[in-house]
């Protein structure tokens, strides 16, 4: 190596070093980089070797044997740190500032960024070191991170004062820390010029006094969320708006003193706002949401849920000119979960100028009809999330056309929209991409749009889109479904995690109990008795079991089960099987459609339904097939086949048998036994009759596997928007927020 | 672009020797990509690389030929590199299976010449040098010499205390 090379490096070493020391470096101060060194370095090098050649010709040779005896010191402090900000650690980062002076200053701000503070020992030593007089850096300015919410309502404010010389913050979360009030809050932020984002959720005893300091010092803030803040009013609100200039995203959800003069000043000031959530802010009314999307044009989430004094003007007045509309083309998401003022042609507006909407919440706007839902259909593949909840009016007409204009939807929910039938589900159940349908209350459905649901859409016989994406299902209240019914859908739908049937009779088994998920604690007997919501490991569960059963059931008494079946013919079997319900004990499921599986499946196979397809169900087959393609030939083949075969017993699984490919994963996929519309039954199902016995564990795998790479995989949360992803757990009142998707794909 | 790739680059090293290296793999180094683009006309002129020996600069060019089909780095990488994990693929695990002189040049010279996955592949093997061991036992790693008396030692220690376990 060239000697004035390692001068450089001598240089560079010594200046950051000073720059280190300073308790304002962080790890992306790049003043002292490596890089920046060798233009100007060499320069000033030549005049410092010119000046004084002894002193530098000493310290290089001593820097010199530094690096051959350590020559990790040859590392400027900006590398050091770029290695230590890989250490996951804070045991490590702590080892790394007992090495030596060099390496504590190059560690001590990592290691202070985000102080631990989950435990109360952490939060105590922590406090005792910021507080200490001669301590041996200045920790107060290197913490940027300040979250106490894991302890939450255990942290009191003498325990905050603690941290109040910490000025330099960025975020300060305190989420649900409700003993917290001004008294410490206050001082914290007070002098605080970095505070960028402030969560004080739930925090209800704090003032306007803080939230005036807020205004007064954090004039960097860009994100605050104040949920739950209810002693919060207009004063401070347009104090924040008139001076953090620079908000990105507002949450006011609950502070309930909050009006339109809040938020029309939010409005005129906040040009860079990314997204605002209003929910249930009572007085807020239509000008305040004409201002917002007049004068904010990078809006992209806009909550207003439970706004109920917000009517079709709030859109309607927004300045419209045909021939050059204004189009909030960043809009993706909104919220208006009963506002139940708006109608039709609010939604016409709506759709009118925000045409890049991705997820449009209507649930509970009770007005709005077929017009409003035929207008959503304009926003084509940009739509992924459409809830429709309690709209009662709209009929198949519009979800029909819905489904086919709007082929990427993802999550949909039609609860209690009673007028749908199966014809809307069964379009909608080609939805390739559809993870999530809620269908709490649609009495009308039957098993057919389940057997749609498994199936997804078809052509030709085939599966059209690969294995089923569907993960969610909410199926409550609909009366009418069947145990067998479900029991396709769970072997067609292996990703399904979370599957709800309360109040649906089939499932009030007392054998079924221990795969449903634990009732929430509010609920009272009689809602904990129709209670059943499969969940995670329960849907496989129960699937497991529902195979175990059939696979018993048909290895057992085989008479008992394939009569009635026959008896009842192919259709609307669903209909009246189950329906009073009380069927217990061995003999469910054995007089239900999917049975003629068993019928055709006089071989023990027939009890996965997965692997049959229509060969399986002459009448589940049939039922799916006459709806989808009418008249289509094959799945009569197979069902006059099915039917040909019976009795024919073991010497048809003989023969079929011979032709069965080995492949496991082929009998998994659903689509393929749809392929063969020839005289002969399917391979797939043939192939399933050879693997019978050791089948059912491979499934399990195979599902537990799908299940443990999504797991919640389907929701994703933006900024601090979507803090809390409710469940629904009783789907009558649907947790309508369930959590809002991540912006762009 | 693939005839571009192909051109062949006369870079020098510190200690003035020219290595002829193919276009692509040398603008790996975003230093040198950016510097061919200045220059305007690739091949004719040799590029300086002023900070970095021979015997490093073939290193790192070995690294650039092993990895000159690696998609571009995006923006996403960049917060990548914040990301804690010391995972590394095991090509790059024998390729920095070096001396520790060796190991920080090449640091130092991803560092300069802008070659962010190399830097990052040098970083995160030093952090897994670091990763479980004691004070002592990260010194005696990199041979450093203590500088703290035991007092201040045990001051740290105390005003750190809430870091030691997690």
């Amino acid at each position: 190596m060239s000697r004035s090379r390692r001068l450089q490096r001598m240089s560079s070493d010594s200046s950051s070093s000073s720059s280190s020391t300073s308790p304002e470096r962080d790890v992306d101060d790049d003043n002292d980089s490596f890089m920046l060194q060798p233009n100007d370095s060499q320069s000033s090098l030549g005049v410092d070797i010119s000046s004084d050649t002894s002193i530098t010709a000493a310290a290089r040779m001593a820097y010199e044997e530094r690096c051959r005896v350590s020559p990790v010191a040859r590392l400027p402090a900006e590398l050091l740190i770029s290695i230590f900000a890989r250490l996951g650690a804070s045991s490590d980062l702590m080892s790394c500032m007992l090495v030596s002076k060099e390496w504590a200053r190059n560690s001590v701000g990592l290691l202070w960024h985000r102080p631990a503070m989950n435990k109360w020992e952490c939060i105590q030593s922590v406090v005792r070191s910021i507080r200490k007089a001669d301590k041996f850096f200045a920790y107060q300015d290197l913490v940027k991170r300040l979250n106490m919410s894991t302890l939450a309502s255990q942290v009191g404010d003498g325990c905050l004062m603690g941290m109040a010389e910490c000025k330099r913050v960025e975020r300060l979360t305190l989420t649900n820390c409700t003993k917290l009030t001004d008294t410490s809050l206050q001082p914290l932020v007070d002098g605080n010029r970095s505070l960028l984002a402030l969560d004080i959720t739930g925090l209800d005893q704090v003032t306007d006094q803080t939230m005036i300091t807020v205004a007064d010092h954090c004039l960097r803030l860009q994100g605050l969320n104040v949920t739950g803040c209810k002693k919060l009013t207009d004063a401070s609100i347009q104090a924040v708006a008139r001076s953090c200039r620079h908000v990105k995203r507002l949450k006011f959800n609950g502070c309930s003193q909050l009006t339109d003069t809040a938020i029309l000043t939010v409005a005129a000031h906040s040009t860079h706002l990314l997204e605002i959530d209003l929910h249930a802010l009572q007085n807020i009314e239509s000008p305040s949401v004409t201002a917002l999307l007049t004068s904010c044009p990078h809006l992209r989430e806009v909550r207003l849920a439970h706004c109920t004094r917000i009517n079709d003007r709030a859109f309607l007045d927004v300045p419209w000119i045909p021939e050059s509309p204004i189009i909030f083309d960043s809009l993706r998401i909104l919220d208006l979960t009963d506002c139940n003022e708006l109608g039709d042609k609010g939604v016409e507006r709506i759709i009118e100028t925000c045409p890049r909407l991705r997820n449009l919440i209507l649930a509970k706007c009770r007005h709005i009809t077929d017009r409003a839902v035929l207008a959503i259909t304009k926003l084509g593949k940009n739509l992924h999330y459409i809830h429709l909840g309690h709209c009662q009016r709209i009929t198949d007409l519009s979800v029909e056309a819905l489904a086919k204009a709007c082929n990427r939807i993802r999550y949909i929910d039609l609860a209690c929209c009673s007028n749908l039938t199966d014809t809307s589900v069964t379009k909608l159940a080609g939805l390739p991409k559809l993870k999530r349908i809620g269908l709490v209350k649609c009495a009308g459905i039957t098993d057919r749009s389940i057997y749609a649901l498994a199936m997804g859409e078809m052509k030709g016989g085939k599966r059209m889109h690969g294995a089923s994406v569907l993960e969610r299902v909410h199926l409550s209240y609909c009366t009418l479904l069947t145990l067998d019914g479900i029991h396709v859908l769970l072997n067609n739908c292996l990703k399904l995690t979370h599957l709800s049937l309360t109040g649906v009779q089939a499932f009030l088994r007392d054998d079924l109990l221990s795969f449903i998920r634990e009732a929430p604690q509010e609920f009272n007997n009689h809602q904990r008795d129709v209670f059943c919501v499969f969940s995670g490991g329960g849907v496989s569960r129960l699937r497991e079991y529902l195979n175990q059963e059939k696979a018993h059931a048909l290895a057992g008494g085989d008479s008992d089960s394939v009569t009635p079946s026959m008896a009842e013919g192919d259709d609307d079997m669903g209909l009246d099987g189950d329906i009073d319900g009380d069927n217990t004990g061995d003999s469910d499921g054995s007089n239900t459609p999917v049975i003629s599986l068993d019928v055709h499946g006089s071989h023990p196979a027939g009890g996965t339904p997965i692997l049959h397809g229509p060969g399986q169900g002459s009448s589940s087959g049939v039922l799916f097939a006459s709806q989808q393609h009418p008249g289509g030939s094959w799945q009569h083949q197979h069902y006059g086949q099915g039917h040909g075969q019976d009795g024919a017993g073991s010497s048809s699984t003989a023969r079929l048998s011979q032709s069965a490919p080995s492949s496991m994963t082929m009998a998994f996929g659903p689509h393929m036994w749809a392929g063969t519309g020839s005289g002969t039954i399917s391979p797939v199902s043939a192939g399933h009759l050879q693997h019978h016995p050791p089948f059912i564990p491979p499934l399990h795998q195979q599902m537990q596997q799908h299940n443990h790479g999504q797991q919640g995989g389907a929701q994703h949360v933006t900024g601090m928007m979507s803090a809390a992803i409710l469940d629904d757990v009783e789907e009558g009142d649907e947790a309508f927020g369930e959590g809002s998707e991540i912006l762009g794909d | 672009m693939s005839a571009e790739g192909e051109q062949s680059v006369k870079l020098v090293s510190s200690d003035n020797v020219e290595i002829l290296t193919e276009r692509k793999i040398a603008e790996r180094s975003m230093l040198i990509k950016n510097m061919i683009e200045d220059l305007g006309a690739p091949g004719e002129e040799p590029i300086p690389i002023m900070n970095v020996s021979e015997a490093v600069l073939r290193k790192v060019l070995e690294w650039c030929t092993q990895h000159k089909n690696d998609p571009a780095p995006t923006q996403d990488d960049d917060a990548d590199s914040r990301k804690k994990t010391t995972d590394i693929e095991e090509w790059d695990q024998k390729f920095m299976q070096v001396d520790q002189e060796m190991l920080f040049e090449i640091i130092l010279a991803a560092n300069y010449m802008d070659i962010k996955a190399l830097l990052d592949v040098g970083c995160k093997t030093v952090a897994n040098m670091i990763k479980g061991k004691s004070p002592e036992e990260i010194r005696k790693t990199f041979n450093i010499q203590n500088d703290f008396t035991p007092e201040e030692e045990e001051q740290i220690r105390r005003e750190n205390e809430w870091a030691e376990d997690r």
